[in-house]
């Protein structure tokens, strides 16, 4: 047994509401012995040796921040690209400021296609959109470089922008490519189906190992960035077992890794049900110290949220178009029974009112067949619902993961351009749950949204738009809940509540380090509280210089 | 030349499968490859298997079936590249997939064009299946985006039900031929269009469709394409499909065209192709004449100077 640390703070916010705050943290073996006060401490001290650890005077204490649903691997494709978004992105290596117009973003891109040292290097770049950018095309690329590939991938990745070179560069046949009915060639542009083509070439680049490898390494810094010490990965593997596991357990499984992680299997793949079923219990006896596989598996209801792929109950879409299936609705019933007989958690994507709609509907059936107690069967996403939803979402005992940050993103652009005022100002709505109480998590599904914990309460809290409009301000979430969402709530999503997500006797050592108090700071600054590290298992891992 | 995909959508049990293992079963004339969702599904009798490599079955028969896994693209580009690439693909589209949307993914895929689309309907639910609140509009929507409609099961109703099923079926898409697809059987000449070039053997007598007729047509002159295409705009619906090879009047060109239902193309095709259209319909035999008639008229008066 090692010597106790006690961890003396400005103030603990330990998350457990029987004791909600403290002053000191006794550790021991990267798990706690005792939260309170020096003097309540007094009989674990007077016991054993220890030592008091003084750095975090001056600094609040909360439980380590949890993100029940991201994705590293996604995010490892992405974060190596050149950022010029419009709104503020903070990344572990640097910020990407907002670019709101189309003059700073051509201005933006062609200081970076000076600064590239290789006349041949593809510029790959990321954040693009429209309505701020105005347009960019083949045109204006050529302008920035007739002889260096750039690629502009748009914002919510179901565009990409290329010039000349590029073009070139994807070694595709021009004649393919003119007769393609979503490929525009003169503006430069490859969307939905024909953005398929011009990934195929652009893969090799992408997943390239080196490449890879570094956006992982930027994976890593960014969960510890935004004061993580555990995330859920919520739909493993995103292709490839064997490849995906050998990446994880080389990269996450490291003495500098300040954060585990807890995976949930896709539930669905080929075969019956019972193959299924199968294949997901082989994944629970693996496992290493930061990488396990809890009782959770992986479904999914309706299409994406930011390409539009929602199922929307009736009115639908101001469009009129239709959004998609990611399942059968049989088989989603089948499989969700299957895993339900099995004694699973079962996490089901729903990002429209009608995908949620499916969800609820199966549950019900289940809960008829075969009544279950804490069964926790998640909602994911939670976009579009209806308030009768959300209690039904109640009665069945369900609980919500939700990406909140939908409506500070989307809010606007969907009130206004995809299913009006009314559903877009009520997605995510958490004011409803709150008051029913129904357990809610926030997450960022990185790299639908920044991987800030603070970011998204914030959002949760406030419900501003990218413009700074209130949006329902009905749904509007306490503070409270908005801290639970990050903390022991997130960690009940994962079926470890008992291990982390509060600061509690017997509890994994895991703390996020903050400048302010979030319950001391205007709620419209909450997603401005620096962060001065974490503490992972008692050891301390400051976020360092910039 | 591009390798034309047909397309076969339909939703969870409405045959689609069925049907493929009938097409493996029946020894299909040409090179194909069978693209599908879930190997485990697919019944492929012993005896004609190959060989087997993880989710690739090679028949005795020169046919592969594989599974898409992940990407579509990457499963076309693996045939495309492979040393004796398909003739003809068929390709399974999942259950909840838009039709149009995955038609102009593997119709435009570089170096794969679009054959038709055919979507596969049960016959004892298809109906209920498009008044479903979560999938009716996606059922639907599949049977408006076909070409060709499989009525699968049309042998387990009652009498009657299957006219009034194929009734409801041409309420929502007018154009489409509606078939019978008896344990899953489609004439081959009718789901991938009949070999261009080459007479198809004649029909055999235990062939389900003795309904349908084909016509072989050998143009002697180059064809006037704009003749051609009035001529095929306003062909009856009881025409499903006519391919084949003719020099095009104006530029002197060997040409490809393809017909499926309404929709036509032609393209370019190798000069070493012999000329030779392909006519498949239902009705009676006069009606043959007179299409033959009506071909015969779209060659050019002014013979061209390059042939
Ligand atoms: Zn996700």
């Amino acid at each position: 047994m090692s010597e106790i640390t006690v961890y003396t703070a400005r103030k603990i916010r330990t998350m457990n509401p029987s004791m909600p705050e403290a002053t000191a943290v006794a550790v021991r073996d990267g798990r706690i012995v005792e939260a309170g006060s020096l003097e309540t401490l007094k009989p674990w001290l007077d016991a054993y040796p220890h030592k008091v650890d003084t750095r975090f005077e001056k600094h609040v204490l909360m439980p380590g921040f949890i993100d029940p649903h991201l994705h590293p691997s996604l995010g490892a494709i992405l974060l190596p690209c050149h950022f010029i978004t419009a709104m503020t992105w903070h990344l572990p290596d640097r910020v990407s400021p907002p670019v709101t117009s189309h003059e700073d973003y051509v201005a933006r891109l062609r200081e970076i296609e000076t600064s590239m040292a290789d006349p041949d290097e593809l510029l790959l770049t990321w954040g693009y959109h429209k309505i701020w950018h105005g347009i960019v095309d083949r045109t204006v690329l050529n302008d920035i470089s007739a002889t260096r590939p750039i690629i502009v991938w748009q914002r919510s990745f179901h565009e990409v922008i290329a010039n000349d070179a590029a073009i070139d560069w994807m070694k595709l046949d021009r004649a393919e490519l003119e007769r393609h009915p979503q490929i525009d060639l003169a503006s430069g542009r490859f969307f939905e189906t024909g953005l398929a083509v011009a990934t195929k070439s652009m893969n090799p680049y992408l997943f390239a190992p080196e490449r890879f490898g570094k956006g992982l390494e930027l994976v890593k810094k960014a969960i510890h960035f935004g004061g993580h010490t555990t995330i859920g990965e919520l739909a493993y593997p995103l292709i490839n077992d064997e490849l995906e596991w050998d990446i994880l357990a080389n990269t996450i499984e490291q003495d500098d890794v300040p954060f585990r992680m807890r995976l949930v299997p896709r539930g669905a793949g080929p075969g019956e049900t019972d193959k299924a079923v199968e294949r997901v219990n082989g994944f629970q006896s693996r496992k290493t110290h930061r990488l396990s596989f809890g009782n959770g598996v992986k479904l999914f209801s309706d299409g994406g949220f930011f390409a539009e792929l929602m199922q929307m109950q009736p009115p639908g879409f101001i469009d009129g178009h239709h959004g998609e299936w990611m399942t059968a609705p049989e088989r989603l019933e089948a499989l969700a029974r299957a895993f339900w007989n099995e004694g699973k958690q079962i996490h089901v994507h729903c990002t429209g009112d009608m995908g949620l709609e499916l969800a609820l509907a199966i549950l019900e059936k289940l809960q008829f067949e075969r009544p279950r107690f804490n069964h926790r069967f998640t909602i994911e996403h939670f976009g579009a619902s209806t308030p009768e939803q959300a209690r039904r979402i109640k009665d069945l005992g369900a609980i919500v993961s939700a990406n909140v940050y939908y409506l500070h993103e989307l809010g606007e652009a969907y009130w206004r351009q995809s299913i009006g005022y009314e559903r877009a100002s009520q997605m995510a709505r958490l004011g409803t749950l709150e008051s029913l109480g129904v357990t809610t998590a926030l997450h960022s599904d990185f790299t639908m949204a920044p991987a800030l914990p603070l970011n998204s309460a914030w959002v949760a809290v406030n419900r501003l738009s990218e413009s700074g409009t209130v949006l329902a301000p009905e749904e509007r979430i306490s503070l409270d809940s908005a801290m639970r969402a990050i903390t022991i709530d997130a960690a009940y999503m994962l079926g470890m509540e008992d291990e982390i997500g509060s600061i509690r006797a017997g509890k994994m050592a895991d703390f996020t380090v903050l400048e302010a108090d979030p319950w001391e700071t205007a709620p419209e600054d909450l997603k401005d509280i620096p962060i001065w590290g974490t503490v992972f298992e008692g050891e301390p891992f400051p976020l360092g210089e910039r | 030349m591009r390798i034309p995909i047909t397309l076969l959508t339909g939703y969870l049990g409405a045959g689609k499968t069925t049907i493929i293992n009938a097409l493996l079963a029946q020894n299909p004339d040409r090179r194909m490859a069978v693209l599908v969702n879930d190997f485990g599904a697919v019944n492929i009798d012993a005896s004609l298997i190959a060989s087997r490599d993880g989710d690739t079955v090679r028949l005795t028969n020169g046919c592969v079936c594989c599974s898409i896994e992940d990407d579509l693209g990457t499963a076309l580009d693996a045939l495309a590249k492979s040393p004796h690439p398909p003739e003809h693909v068929l390709l399974e589209a999942s259950g909840v997939a838009d039709p149009q949307r995955i038609a102009r993914h593997a119709g435009h895929w570089p170096g794969f064009e679009l054959d038709a689309i055919v979507t596969a309907a049960d016959c004892e639910t298809v109906r209920e299946r498009a008044a479903d609140k979560f999938v009716g509009h996606l059922v639907e929507s599949q049977i408006r985006a076909a070409d060709i409609i499989a009525l699968t099961k049309s042998d387990l109703v009652a009498p009657g039900d299957a006219e009034s099923t194929t009734r409801w079926l041409h309420s929502l898409n007018d154009d489409a031929l509606v078939t019978d697809a008896p344990h899953g059987r489609v004439e081959l000449a009718l789901l991938l269009g009949p070999r261009p070039g080459r007479p198809s053997p004649p029909a055999m007598p235990d062939q389900p469709h003795d309904a349908f007729r084909t016509m072989h047509w050998v143009p002697q002159h180059p064809v006037d394409t704009e003749k051609l295409s009035r001529l095929l705009s306003e062909m009856p619906r009881a025409v499903h499909r006519v391919k084949g090879f003719f020099v095009d009047a104006r530029t002197g060109q060997m040409t490809l065209l393809q017909q499926v239902g309404r929709r036509f193309r032609f393209s370019a095709a190798p000069k070493t192709a012999a000329p030779g259209l392909v006519l498949i319909a239902s009705g009676p035999d006069m009606d043959l004449a007179r299409y033959h008639l009506a071909f015969e008229s779209c060659q050019s008066t002014v013979p061209s100077e390059r042939v």
